[in-house]
Protein backbone atom coordinates (compact mmCIF):
# COMPACT_ATOMS: atom_id res chain seq x y z
CA UNK A 1 0.00 0.00 0.00
CA UNK A 2 1.41 3.65 -1.00
CA UNK A 3 1.94 6.00 2.08
CA UNK A 4 -1.39 7.64 0.40
CA UNK A 5 -3.42 4.53 0.55
CA UNK A 6 -2.49 3.82 4.40
CA UNK A 7 -3.28 7.30 5.12
CA UNK A 8 -6.73 6.83 3.59
CA UNK A 9 -6.84 3.41 5.45
CA UNK A 10 -5.93 5.15 8.92
CA UNK A 11 -8.93 7.89 7.74
CA UNK A 12 -11.31 4.81 7.41
CA UNK A 13 -10.84 4.96 11.21
CA UNK A 14 -10.19 8.62 11.94
CA UNK A 15 -13.98 9.12 10.42
CA UNK A 16 -15.51 6.91 13.24
CA UNK A 17 -13.58 7.74 16.22
CA UNK A 18 -14.39 11.06 15.25
CA UNK A 19 -13.26 14.40 18.29
CA UNK A 20 -11.78 11.45 19.81
CA UNK A 21 -8.90 11.38 17.36
CA UNK A 22 -7.70 15.14 18.46
CA UNK A 23 -3.92 13.57 18.85
CA UNK A 24 -4.05 12.47 15.31
CA UNK A 25 -2.97 15.69 14.01
CA UNK A 26 -2.94 17.50 10.26
CA UNK A 27 -4.17 14.45 8.57
CA UNK A 28 -6.64 13.50 11.18
CA UNK A 29 -8.47 16.94 10.82
CA UNK A 30 -8.20 16.37 6.75
CA UNK A 31 -10.35 13.02 7.29
CA UNK A 32 -12.54 14.87 9.30
CA UNK A 33 -13.19 17.28 7.27
CA UNK A 34 -13.24 15.57 3.78
CA UNK A 35 -15.85 13.53 5.83
CA UNK A 36 -17.81 16.66 6.27
CA UNK A 37 -18.06 17.25 2.96
CA UNK A 38 -18.91 14.32 1.91
CA UNK A 39 -22.02 14.35 4.42
CA UNK A 40 -23.41 17.34 2.76
CA UNK A 41 -23.42 15.59 -0.29
CA UNK A 42 -25.05 13.01 0.99
CA UNK A 43 -28.36 11.70 -0.21
CA UNK A 44 -30.38 9.26 1.01
CA UNK A 45 -30.52 5.86 0.25
CA UNK A 46 -33.50 5.67 -2.29
CA UNK A 47 -34.16 1.72 -2.09
CA UNK A 48 -35.33 -0.09 1.14
CA UNK A 49 -33.64 -3.55 2.11
CA UNK A 50 -30.71 -5.12 0.96
CA UNK A 51 -29.97 -7.37 -2.12
CA UNK A 52 -33.80 -8.93 -2.54
CA UNK A 53 -31.70 -12.11 -3.67
CA UNK A 54 -33.30 -15.14 -1.24
CA UNK A 55 -31.70 -18.63 -1.54
CA UNK A 56 -32.54 -21.91 -0.65
CA UNK A 57 -29.91 -24.62 -0.35
CA UNK A 58 -30.81 -27.61 -3.01
CA UNK A 59 -29.46 -31.11 -2.75
CA UNK A 60 -28.59 -34.07 -5.29
CA UNK A 61 -30.79 -36.26 -3.03
CA UNK A 62 -33.59 -34.36 -3.35
CA UNK A 63 -33.25 -32.53 -6.68
CA UNK A 64 -31.95 -35.47 -8.89
CA UNK A 65 -33.15 -34.06 -11.86
CA UNK A 66 -31.14 -30.03 -11.61
CA UNK A 67 -27.99 -32.23 -10.35
CA UNK A 68 -28.36 -34.42 -13.93
CA UNK A 69 -29.05 -31.82 -16.19
CA UNK A 70 -26.15 -29.40 -14.77
CA UNK A 71 -23.70 -32.45 -15.06
CA UNK A 72 -25.00 -32.57 -18.74
CA UNK A 73 -24.21 -29.40 -19.43
CA UNK A 74 -20.94 -29.10 -17.99
CA UNK A 75 -19.92 -32.25 -19.58
CA UNK A 76 -21.77 -31.06 -23.06
CA UNK A 77 -19.67 -27.87 -22.89
CA UNK A 78 -16.44 -29.14 -21.67
CA UNK A 79 -16.43 -27.58 -18.11
CA UNK A 80 -14.00 -28.76 -15.61
CA UNK A 81 -15.29 -31.16 -12.43
CA UNK A 82 -15.33 -29.91 -9.04
CA UNK A 83 -14.62 -30.92 -5.99
CA UNK A 84 -17.71 -30.57 -4.78
CA UNK A 85 -20.87 -29.31 -6.28
CA UNK A 86 -23.44 -27.30 -4.74
CA UNK A 87 -27.27 -26.37 -5.54
CA UNK A 88 -29.22 -23.74 -4.90
CA UNK A 89 -32.98 -22.60 -5.45
CA UNK A 90 -32.72 -18.61 -5.91
CA UNK A 91 -35.62 -16.31 -5.86
CA UNK A 92 -33.82 -13.28 -7.36
CA UNK A 93 -35.38 -9.86 -7.13
CA UNK A 94 -32.65 -7.76 -8.65
CA UNK A 95 -33.00 -9.89 -11.93
CA UNK A 96 -36.69 -10.30 -11.54
CA UNK A 97 -36.21 -14.02 -12.09
CA UNK A 98 -36.41 -17.45 -10.19
CA UNK A 99 -34.09 -20.14 -11.02
CA UNK A 100 -32.10 -23.62 -9.83
CA UNK A 101 -28.17 -23.25 -9.66
CA UNK A 102 -25.56 -25.72 -9.49
CA UNK A 103 -22.03 -24.83 -9.11
CA UNK A 104 -19.34 -26.83 -9.87
CA UNK A 105 -16.93 -26.01 -6.71
CA UNK A 106 -13.34 -26.49 -6.38
CA UNK A 107 -11.21 -27.45 -3.02
CA UNK A 108 -10.95 -24.18 -1.64
CA UNK A 109 -14.99 -23.29 -1.81
CA UNK A 110 -14.75 -21.39 -4.80
CA UNK A 111 -16.62 -22.10 -8.36
CA UNK A 112 -15.39 -23.14 -11.47
CA UNK A 113 -18.68 -23.04 -12.87
CA UNK A 114 -22.36 -22.49 -13.09
CA UNK A 115 -25.44 -23.79 -14.70
CA UNK A 116 -28.51 -22.36 -14.43
CA UNK A 117 -31.91 -23.47 -14.89
CA UNK A 118 -35.60 -22.32 -15.00
CA UNK A 119 -38.39 -23.67 -13.23
CA UNK A 120 -39.20 -25.78 -16.09
CA UNK A 121 -35.63 -27.21 -16.40
CA UNK A 122 -34.50 -25.57 -19.26
CA UNK A 123 -31.18 -23.52 -19.53
CA UNK A 124 -31.10 -20.16 -18.44
CA UNK A 125 -27.34 -19.85 -18.09
CA UNK A 126 -23.78 -22.01 -17.88
CA UNK A 127 -20.85 -19.76 -17.49
CA UNK A 128 -17.28 -20.94 -16.70
CA UNK A 129 -15.04 -19.08 -14.08
CA UNK A 130 -11.30 -19.57 -15.20
CA UNK A 131 -9.41 -18.02 -17.62
CA UNK A 132 -8.43 -18.93 -21.46
CA UNK A 133 -5.41 -20.27 -22.45
CA UNK A 134 -2.64 -18.35 -23.54
CA UNK A 135 -1.62 -20.53 -26.09
CA UNK A 136 -2.25 -20.43 -29.84
CA UNK A 137 -3.05 -17.56 -32.04
CA UNK A 138 -7.09 -17.46 -32.04
CA UNK A 139 -9.70 -18.84 -33.66
CA UNK A 140 -11.79 -17.37 -36.52
CA UNK A 141 -15.17 -16.05 -36.43
CA UNK A 142 -16.19 -19.11 -38.70
CA UNK A 143 -14.61 -21.55 -35.93
CA UNK A 144 -16.13 -19.71 -33.14
CA UNK A 145 -19.45 -20.49 -35.20
CA UNK A 146 -18.79 -23.87 -35.39
CA UNK A 147 -17.32 -24.93 -32.22
CA UNK A 148 -20.49 -22.64 -30.60
CA UNK A 149 -23.16 -24.59 -32.48
CA UNK A 150 -21.44 -28.05 -31.70
CA UNK A 151 -21.59 -26.86 -28.19
CA UNK A 152 -25.72 -26.25 -28.42
CA UNK A 153 -26.18 -29.54 -29.75
CA UNK A 154 -24.60 -31.44 -27.25
CA UNK A 155 -26.37 -29.60 -24.60
CA UNK A 156 -29.55 -30.18 -26.10
CA UNK A 157 -30.16 -27.22 -27.52
CA UNK A 158 -29.33 -27.23 -31.34
CA UNK A 159 -30.00 -23.29 -32.65
CA UNK A 160 -31.86 -22.16 -36.12
CA UNK A 161 -31.25 -19.46 -37.96
CA UNK A 162 -28.15 -17.64 -39.20
CA UNK A 163 -25.41 -17.13 -36.40
CA UNK A 164 -23.87 -13.79 -35.91
CA UNK A 165 -20.34 -13.44 -34.38
CA UNK A 166 -19.06 -10.47 -33.04
CA UNK A 167 -15.55 -9.89 -32.01
CA UNK A 168 -15.19 -8.87 -27.87
CA UNK A 169 -12.69 -6.46 -27.10
CA UNK A 170 -13.12 -7.03 -23.88
CA UNK A 171 -12.97 -11.14 -23.22
CA UNK A 172 -11.47 -12.01 -26.31
CA UNK A 173 -12.62 -14.33 -29.06
CA UNK A 174 -16.16 -14.33 -30.00
CA UNK A 175 -20.00 -13.37 -28.91
CA UNK A 176 -21.73 -16.06 -31.51
CA UNK A 177 -25.50 -15.16 -31.52
CA UNK A 178 -28.75 -16.29 -33.11
CA UNK A 179 -31.60 -14.32 -32.43
CA UNK A 180 -35.21 -15.39 -31.41
CA UNK A 181 -37.65 -14.89 -34.28
CA UNK A 182 -41.14 -15.41 -34.14
CA UNK A 183 -43.52 -15.01 -37.28
CA UNK A 184 -40.83 -13.12 -39.23
CA UNK A 185 -40.06 -11.00 -36.51
CA UNK A 186 -36.89 -10.80 -34.36
CA UNK A 187 -37.39 -11.02 -30.81
CA UNK A 188 -35.52 -8.28 -29.12
CA UNK A 189 -32.81 -9.72 -26.68
CA UNK A 190 -34.11 -13.43 -26.85
CA UNK A 191 -31.49 -15.61 -27.89
CA UNK A 192 -29.26 -18.58 -27.65
CA UNK A 193 -26.01 -16.71 -26.97
CA UNK A 194 -22.31 -18.24 -26.69
CA UNK A 195 -18.99 -16.73 -25.75
CA UNK A 196 -15.76 -18.71 -27.50
CA UNK A 197 -12.71 -18.12 -25.99
CA UNK A 198 -9.78 -17.45 -28.57
CA UNK A 199 -8.27 -20.58 -27.41
CA UNK A 200 -11.46 -22.29 -29.11
CA UNK A 201 -13.33 -23.00 -25.95
CA UNK A 202 -16.79 -22.50 -25.15
CA UNK A 203 -16.75 -20.13 -21.84
CA UNK A 204 -20.43 -19.48 -21.47
CA UNK A 205 -24.05 -20.09 -22.99
CA UNK A 206 -27.15 -18.46 -22.80
CA UNK A 207 -30.92 -18.76 -23.50
CA UNK A 208 -32.93 -15.86 -23.47
CA UNK A 209 -36.58 -16.32 -24.02
CA UNK A 210 -39.68 -13.86 -23.03
CA UNK A 211 -43.28 -14.84 -23.03
CA UNK A 212 -44.99 -13.62 -26.37
CA UNK A 213 -48.40 -12.04 -26.83
CA UNK A 214 -50.57 -13.34 -29.39
CA UNK A 215 -49.64 -11.86 -32.78
CA UNK A 216 -51.98 -8.96 -33.64
CA UNK A 217 -55.03 -9.59 -36.19
CA UNK A 218 -53.23 -6.78 -38.27
CA UNK A 219 -50.55 -4.35 -37.77
CA UNK A 220 -50.49 -0.65 -38.53
CA UNK A 221 -48.41 0.11 -41.63
CA UNK A 222 -44.76 1.83 -41.19
CA UNK A 223 -46.04 5.03 -42.71
CA UNK A 224 -48.52 5.35 -39.66
CA UNK A 225 -45.76 4.02 -36.89
CA UNK A 226 -43.27 6.74 -38.40
CA UNK A 227 -45.95 9.25 -38.04
CA UNK A 228 -46.72 8.58 -34.37
CA UNK A 229 -42.76 8.40 -33.88
CA UNK A 230 -42.44 11.87 -35.63
CA UNK A 231 -45.56 13.16 -33.36
CA UNK A 232 -43.86 12.06 -30.37
CA UNK A 233 -40.41 12.70 -30.82
CA UNK A 234 -41.44 16.67 -31.79
CA UNK A 235 -43.10 17.42 -28.76
CA UNK A 236 -40.25 15.85 -26.91
CA UNK A 237 -37.41 17.73 -28.36
CA UNK A 238 -38.37 20.54 -30.71
CA UNK A 239 -39.68 22.71 -27.70
CA UNK A 240 -36.10 22.08 -26.38
CA UNK A 241 -33.80 23.98 -29.11
CA UNK A 242 -33.39 20.44 -30.42
CA UNK A 243 -33.98 18.23 -33.65
CA UNK A 244 -34.47 14.49 -34.12
CA UNK A 245 -33.87 12.04 -37.39
CA UNK A 246 -35.38 8.63 -37.75
CA UNK A 247 -32.93 6.45 -38.67
CA UNK A 248 -34.83 3.39 -39.02
CA UNK A 249 -38.48 1.21 -38.51
CA UNK A 250 -38.14 -2.18 -37.92
CA UNK A 251 -41.19 -4.74 -36.30
CA UNK A 252 -40.06 -6.54 -33.43
CA UNK A 253 -41.41 -8.57 -30.47
CA UNK A 254 -40.58 -6.02 -27.76
CA UNK A 255 -40.99 -6.29 -23.76
CA UNK A 256 -43.27 -2.90 -22.72
CA UNK A 257 -41.87 -0.90 -20.37
CA UNK A 258 -41.33 1.98 -18.01
CA UNK A 259 -38.62 3.61 -19.86
CA UNK A 260 -40.14 6.52 -20.40
CA UNK A 261 -42.70 7.00 -17.80
CA UNK A 262 -41.36 6.13 -14.63
CA UNK A 263 -45.31 5.74 -12.98
CA UNK A 264 -44.87 2.47 -14.94
CA UNK A 265 -41.78 1.32 -13.14
CA UNK A 266 -43.70 -1.41 -10.60
CA UNK A 267 -46.03 -2.57 -13.20
CA UNK A 268 -45.63 -6.18 -13.47
CA UNK A 269 -43.74 -7.37 -16.25
CA UNK A 270 -45.98 -7.76 -19.20
CA UNK A 271 -45.98 -10.67 -22.23
CA UNK A 272 -43.58 -9.24 -24.91
CA UNK A 273 -45.56 -7.70 -28.09
CA UNK A 274 -44.89 -6.76 -31.46
CA UNK A 275 -44.28 -3.21 -32.47
CA UNK A 276 -42.32 -0.90 -35.11
CA UNK A 277 -39.28 -0.28 -33.04
CA UNK A 278 -38.33 3.14 -34.09
CA UNK A 279 -34.17 4.73 -33.53
CA UNK A 280 -34.22 8.24 -33.44
CA UNK A 281 -31.19 10.52 -33.46
CA UNK A 282 -31.17 13.68 -31.61
CA UNK A 283 -29.71 16.96 -32.71
CA UNK A 284 -29.46 20.13 -31.27
CA UNK A 285 -28.95 20.32 -27.56
CA UNK A 286 -30.71 17.27 -26.68
CA UNK A 287 -27.63 15.39 -28.20
CA UNK A 288 -25.55 16.48 -26.17
CA UNK A 289 -27.32 13.98 -23.38
CA UNK A 290 -28.19 11.31 -25.73
CA UNK A 291 -26.96 9.61 -28.20
CA UNK A 292 -30.08 7.69 -29.30
CA UNK A 293 -33.80 7.28 -28.25
CA UNK A 294 -35.50 4.15 -29.57
CA UNK A 295 -39.31 4.16 -29.26
CA UNK A 296 -41.55 0.87 -29.26
CA UNK A 297 -44.95 1.30 -31.30
CA UNK A 298 -47.45 -1.05 -30.10
CA UNK A 299 -47.93 -2.86 -34.09
CA UNK A 300 -51.59 -3.39 -33.31
CA UNK A 301 -53.11 0.14 -31.58
CA UNK A 302 -49.51 2.77 -32.34
CA UNK A 303 -49.18 3.37 -28.96
CA UNK A 304 -45.80 3.93 -27.54
CA UNK A 305 -45.47 1.25 -25.03
CA UNK A 306 -41.46 1.70 -24.22
CA UNK A 307 -38.07 2.23 -25.27
CA UNK A 308 -34.69 2.69 -24.54
CA UNK A 309 -31.87 5.55 -24.57
CA UNK A 310 -28.49 5.33 -25.48
CA UNK A 311 -26.82 8.12 -22.87
CA UNK B 1 8.89 13.31 2.58
CA UNK B 2 10.45 10.96 5.54
CA UNK B 3 9.36 13.36 8.32
CA UNK B 4 5.70 13.26 6.64
CA UNK B 5 5.98 9.02 6.57
CA UNK B 6 7.23 9.56 10.40
CA UNK B 7 4.21 11.75 11.05
CA UNK B 8 2.16 8.86 9.31
CA UNK B 9 3.27 5.87 11.64
CA UNK B 10 3.06 8.18 14.86
CA UNK B 11 -0.64 8.84 13.78
CA UNK B 12 -1.24 5.14 12.90
CA UNK B 13 -0.49 4.22 16.13
CA UNK B 14 -1.91 6.72 17.80
CA UNK B 15 -5.47 5.72 15.49
CA UNK B 16 -4.94 1.70 16.07
CA UNK B 17 -4.68 3.12 19.49
CA UNK B 18 -7.91 4.29 19.41
CA UNK B 19 -9.12 1.92 16.97
CA UNK B 20 -8.94 -0.73 20.19
CA UNK B 21 -11.83 1.10 21.72
CA UNK B 22 -14.08 0.40 18.67
CA UNK B 23 -12.40 -2.54 16.81
CA UNK B 24 -15.64 -3.07 14.76
CA UNK B 25 -16.75 0.03 13.53
CA UNK B 26 -14.93 0.84 10.25
CA UNK B 27 -15.45 3.67 8.00
CA UNK B 28 -14.91 2.68 4.39
CA UNK B 29 -16.47 5.56 1.93
CA UNK B 30 -18.08 5.08 -1.12
CA UNK B 31 -19.87 7.18 -3.36
CA UNK B 32 -22.55 6.78 -6.00
CA UNK B 33 -23.57 9.76 -8.40
CA UNK B 34 -25.69 10.47 -11.27
CA UNK B 35 -26.55 12.79 -13.78
CA UNK B 36 -30.20 12.54 -13.61
CA UNK B 37 -31.03 16.50 -15.03
CA UNK B 38 -29.80 15.70 -18.41
CA UNK B 39 -32.34 13.15 -18.72
CA UNK B 40 -35.49 15.04 -17.75
CA UNK B 41 -38.36 16.49 -19.34
CA UNK B 42 -37.13 19.99 -18.96
CA UNK B 43 -33.95 18.95 -21.26
CA UNK B 44 -35.32 16.09 -23.30
CA UNK B 45 -39.22 16.15 -23.53
CA UNK B 46 -39.51 13.21 -21.84
CA UNK B 47 -38.34 12.07 -18.49
CA UNK B 48 -35.82 9.43 -18.34
CA UNK B 49 -36.31 6.10 -15.68
CA UNK B 50 -33.18 4.43 -15.92
CA UNK B 51 -30.56 6.44 -13.82
CA UNK B 52 -32.42 6.69 -10.54
CA UNK B 53 -32.94 2.93 -10.87
CA UNK B 54 -29.15 2.30 -11.63
CA UNK B 55 -28.38 4.94 -8.34
CA UNK B 56 -30.51 2.86 -6.19
CA UNK B 57 -29.17 -0.14 -7.83
CA UNK B 58 -25.49 0.50 -6.68
CA UNK B 59 -25.67 2.61 -3.50
CA UNK B 60 -27.76 -0.82 -1.73
CA UNK B 61 -25.91 -2.97 -3.17
CA UNK B 62 -22.65 -0.81 -2.45
CA UNK B 63 -23.67 -0.92 1.73
CA UNK B 64 -24.74 -4.70 1.43
CA UNK B 65 -20.65 -5.33 0.40
CA UNK B 66 -19.91 -3.28 3.84
CA UNK B 67 -19.21 0.34 2.33
CA UNK B 68 -20.33 2.93 4.61
CA UNK B 69 -21.27 5.45 4.48
CA UNK B 70 -22.73 5.80 1.09
CA UNK B 71 -22.00 9.44 -0.45
CA UNK B 72 -22.14 10.76 -3.96
CA UNK B 73 -25.60 12.31 -5.15
CA UNK B 74 -28.43 12.16 -8.11
CA UNK B 75 -29.19 15.09 -9.69
CA UNK B 76 -27.73 18.97 -9.28
CA UNK B 77 -25.16 17.78 -6.06
CA UNK B 78 -23.32 15.74 -8.82
CA UNK B 79 -21.16 18.97 -9.16
CA UNK B 80 -17.47 18.11 -10.50
CA UNK B 81 -16.40 20.00 -7.73
CA UNK B 82 -18.66 18.06 -5.64
CA UNK B 83 -16.94 14.79 -6.82
CA UNK B 84 -13.76 16.14 -6.91
CA UNK B 85 -13.70 16.84 -3.29
CA UNK B 86 -15.21 13.87 -2.60
CA UNK B 87 -13.60 11.09 -4.37
CA UNK B 88 -9.96 10.88 -2.08
CA UNK B 89 -11.56 8.94 0.88
CA UNK B 90 -13.25 6.62 -0.99
CA UNK B 91 -12.79 3.35 -1.58
CA UNK B 92 -15.72 2.57 -4.02
CA UNK B 93 -17.14 4.99 -6.84
CA UNK B 94 -19.98 4.17 -9.32
CA UNK B 95 -21.06 7.24 -11.66
CA UNK B 96 -23.68 6.70 -14.43
CA UNK B 97 -23.53 9.63 -16.81
CA UNK B 98 -22.79 10.32 -20.68
CA UNK B 99 -18.99 9.12 -20.97
CA UNK B 100 -16.69 9.19 -23.49
CA UNK B 101 -12.96 8.98 -24.27
CA UNK B 102 -12.34 12.64 -25.78
CA UNK B 103 -9.36 14.05 -27.08
CA UNK B 104 -6.96 15.22 -24.40
CA UNK B 105 -6.06 19.12 -23.95
CA UNK B 106 -2.46 17.64 -25.66
CA UNK B 107 -4.66 17.07 -28.32
CA UNK B 108 -4.77 13.83 -30.69
CA UNK B 109 -3.86 10.64 -30.61
CA UNK B 110 -3.70 11.30 -26.65
CA UNK B 111 -7.43 10.66 -24.73
CA UNK B 112 -8.51 11.98 -21.65
CA UNK B 113 -11.22 10.02 -20.67
CA UNK B 114 -14.62 11.85 -19.19
CA UNK B 115 -17.76 11.68 -18.03
CA UNK B 116 -20.61 14.79 -17.57
CA UNK B 117 -21.25 16.12 -14.05
CA UNK B 118 -25.50 16.93 -13.75
CA UNK B 119 -25.89 20.19 -15.31
CA UNK B 120 -28.24 21.39 -12.63
CA UNK B 121 -31.67 22.09 -12.24
CA UNK B 122 -31.64 24.84 -14.42
CA UNK B 123 -29.30 23.89 -17.23
CA UNK B 124 -29.05 20.81 -19.79
CA UNK B 125 -25.82 19.22 -20.49
CA UNK B 126 -22.98 21.68 -21.75
CA UNK B 127 -19.93 19.37 -22.79
CA UNK B 128 -17.71 22.32 -22.21
CA UNK B 129 -19.07 23.00 -18.46
CA UNK B 130 -19.87 19.76 -17.22
CA UNK B 131 -17.14 17.38 -18.07
CA UNK B 132 -14.96 15.49 -15.72
CA UNK B 133 -12.16 14.43 -16.99
CA UNK B 134 -9.87 11.53 -15.63
CA UNK B 135 -7.02 13.86 -15.41
CA UNK B 136 -8.83 15.63 -13.18
CA UNK B 137 -9.79 12.54 -11.24
CA UNK B 138 -6.06 11.75 -11.02
CA UNK B 139 -5.03 15.09 -9.71
CA UNK B 140 -7.73 14.57 -6.83
CA UNK B 141 -6.88 10.75 -5.83
CA UNK B 142 -4.02 11.37 -6.31
CA UNK B 143 -2.10 7.82 -5.43
CA UNK B 144 -4.77 6.65 -2.92
CA UNK B 145 -6.10 2.81 -3.76
CA UNK B 146 -9.74 2.26 -5.03
CA UNK B 147 -11.53 -1.12 -4.69
CA UNK B 148 -14.38 -1.08 -6.53
CA UNK B 149 -14.92 1.26 -9.43
CA UNK B 150 -18.41 1.14 -11.59
CA UNK B 151 -18.44 3.21 -14.91
CA UNK B 152 -21.84 2.94 -16.00
CA UNK B 153 -21.52 5.12 -19.27
CA UNK B 154 -20.56 4.48 -22.52
CA UNK B 155 -17.15 3.88 -24.32
CA UNK B 156 -15.13 4.52 -20.77
CA UNK B 157 -14.55 0.30 -20.35
CA UNK B 158 -12.59 0.64 -23.82
CA UNK B 159 -8.80 -0.16 -24.21
CA UNK B 160 -8.54 3.30 -25.07
CA UNK B 161 -10.22 4.69 -21.82
CA UNK B 162 -7.82 6.53 -19.31
CA UNK B 163 -10.56 6.19 -16.40
CA UNK B 164 -9.00 3.13 -14.68
CA UNK B 165 -5.43 5.11 -14.51
CA UNK B 166 -7.11 7.97 -12.63
CA UNK B 167 -7.98 5.62 -10.11
CA UNK B 168 -4.94 4.29 -9.92
CA UNK B 169 -6.28 0.82 -11.43
CA UNK B 170 -3.55 -0.76 -14.07
CA UNK B 171 -4.83 -1.77 -16.84
CA UNK B 172 -4.30 -5.74 -16.52
CA UNK B 173 -6.14 -8.45 -15.62
CA UNK B 174 -3.99 -9.94 -13.15
CA UNK B 175 -3.50 -7.25 -10.72
CA UNK B 176 -3.08 -8.43 -6.91
CA UNK B 177 -4.23 -5.31 -5.20
CA UNK B 178 -7.88 -5.47 -3.83
CA UNK B 179 -9.03 -3.00 -6.84
CA UNK B 180 -11.45 -3.78 -9.55
CA UNK B 181 -12.79 -1.22 -12.26
CA UNK B 182 -15.64 -2.29 -14.34
CA UNK B 183 -16.81 0.11 -17.56
CA UNK B 184 -18.46 -0.94 -21.22
CA UNK B 185 -16.66 -0.85 -24.22
CA UNK B 186 -19.15 0.67 -26.96
CA UNK B 187 -21.99 2.79 -27.14
CA UNK B 188 -25.09 1.56 -24.32
CA UNK B 189 -28.54 1.10 -24.40
CA UNK B 190 -29.53 1.87 -20.63
CA UNK B 191 -31.84 -1.21 -20.33
CA UNK B 192 -28.51 -3.19 -21.00
CA UNK B 193 -26.32 -1.69 -18.36
CA UNK B 194 -29.18 -2.10 -16.06
CA UNK B 195 -30.23 -5.39 -16.96
CA UNK B 196 -25.80 -6.08 -16.83
CA UNK B 197 -25.71 -4.32 -13.16
CA UNK B 198 -28.61 -6.23 -11.55
CA UNK B 199 -27.14 -9.16 -12.66
CA UNK B 200 -23.87 -8.25 -11.54
CA UNK B 201 -24.22 -7.30 -7.91
CA UNK B 202 -26.72 -10.60 -7.53
CA UNK B 203 -24.04 -12.63 -8.14
CA UNK B 204 -21.72 -10.36 -5.99
CA UNK B 205 -24.09 -10.53 -3.08
CA UNK B 206 -24.33 -14.16 -2.75
CA UNK B 207 -21.26 -15.09 -0.51
CA UNK B 208 -18.05 -15.97 -1.27
CA UNK B 209 -17.64 -15.07 -5.15
CA UNK B 210 -14.75 -12.80 -6.90
CA UNK B 211 -15.97 -9.65 -8.59
CA UNK B 212 -14.43 -10.94 -11.42
CA UNK B 213 -16.87 -13.76 -11.24
CA UNK B 214 -20.20 -11.81 -10.98
CA UNK B 215 -18.51 -9.95 -14.11
CA UNK B 216 -17.92 -13.34 -15.86
CA UNK B 217 -21.65 -14.25 -14.95
CA UNK B 218 -23.26 -11.00 -15.64
CA UNK B 219 -21.36 -11.39 -19.40
CA UNK B 220 -22.93 -14.85 -19.50
CA UNK B 221 -26.64 -14.23 -19.30
CA UNK B 222 -27.02 -12.63 -22.94
CA UNK B 223 -30.03 -10.80 -23.96
CA UNK B 224 -28.33 -7.88 -24.22
CA UNK B 225 -29.94 -5.12 -26.90
CA UNK B 226 -27.14 -2.97 -28.91
CA UNK B 227 -27.65 0.09 -30.47
CA UNK B 228 -26.43 -1.47 -34.02
CA UNK B 229 -23.66 -4.01 -35.09
CA UNK B 230 -21.17 -1.79 -34.40
CA UNK B 231 -21.90 -0.91 -30.98
CA UNK B 232 -22.34 -4.58 -29.72
CA UNK B 233 -23.19 -4.95 -26.01
CA UNK B 234 -19.63 -5.23 -24.12
CA UNK B 235 -18.48 -4.66 -20.86
CA UNK B 236 -14.59 -4.66 -19.50
CA UNK B 237 -12.51 -5.16 -16.51
CA UNK B 238 -9.79 -4.55 -15.29
CA UNK B 239 -8.03 -5.35 -11.70
CA UNK B 240 -7.46 -8.43 -9.59
CA UNK B 241 -9.50 -11.85 -10.94
CA UNK B 242 -9.63 -13.07 -7.03
CA UNK B 243 -10.96 -9.73 -5.54
CA UNK B 244 -14.07 -10.44 -3.45
CA UNK B 245 -15.16 -6.34 -3.83
CA UNK B 246 -15.43 -6.30 -0.40
CA UNK B 247 -14.00 -3.19 1.76
CA UNK B 248 -10.52 -2.63 2.37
Amino acid sequence: MTTNGAAKAAIAVTIVVGGLAASGGAIAAAGSSRSAALQSNRVAAMVTGRSAVSEMAIYADDRPDVFARAASMRDALGFAKGATRKGRHVADGLQNSTYDEVAEVDAAGQPLSLAQFDGSGRLLAAVRFDAPSRNGSGISGDEAVKTAQRGLTSAGYAPNGRARAQANEAAGGWDVHWDRAQGGFRVRGDELSVHVWQDGRIQSVARVEHELAAAPARTIAQDQARSVVTTRCGSWFQGNDSGFSVQSMELEWVGPNAAFDPAKMDLATEPYRLAWVANVKPSGRAADSLRLVTLYVDAADGSVIGGDVVE
Amino acid sequence: MKRAQVLLVSFLLAVTSLGALAPSVMAYDAAAWTNSDSFTTRCLGFSDSYPSQLNSLARTQLAALGYSPIGGAIGPSFTRTAFLNAVWPDWAVYVHSHGDNYWAASGRPNIDSAFLQDPGSTSCSSFSRDVVRSSAVKAAAWTAPYNLIVMSTCYLGSSSSTMPGAFNVEKVKNSTENEFYLGYVYSTYDSSMLRFEKAFWSYLSGGSRTVSQAFAYASGIGGYSAPDASDPFQANWWGNPNYNGRPG
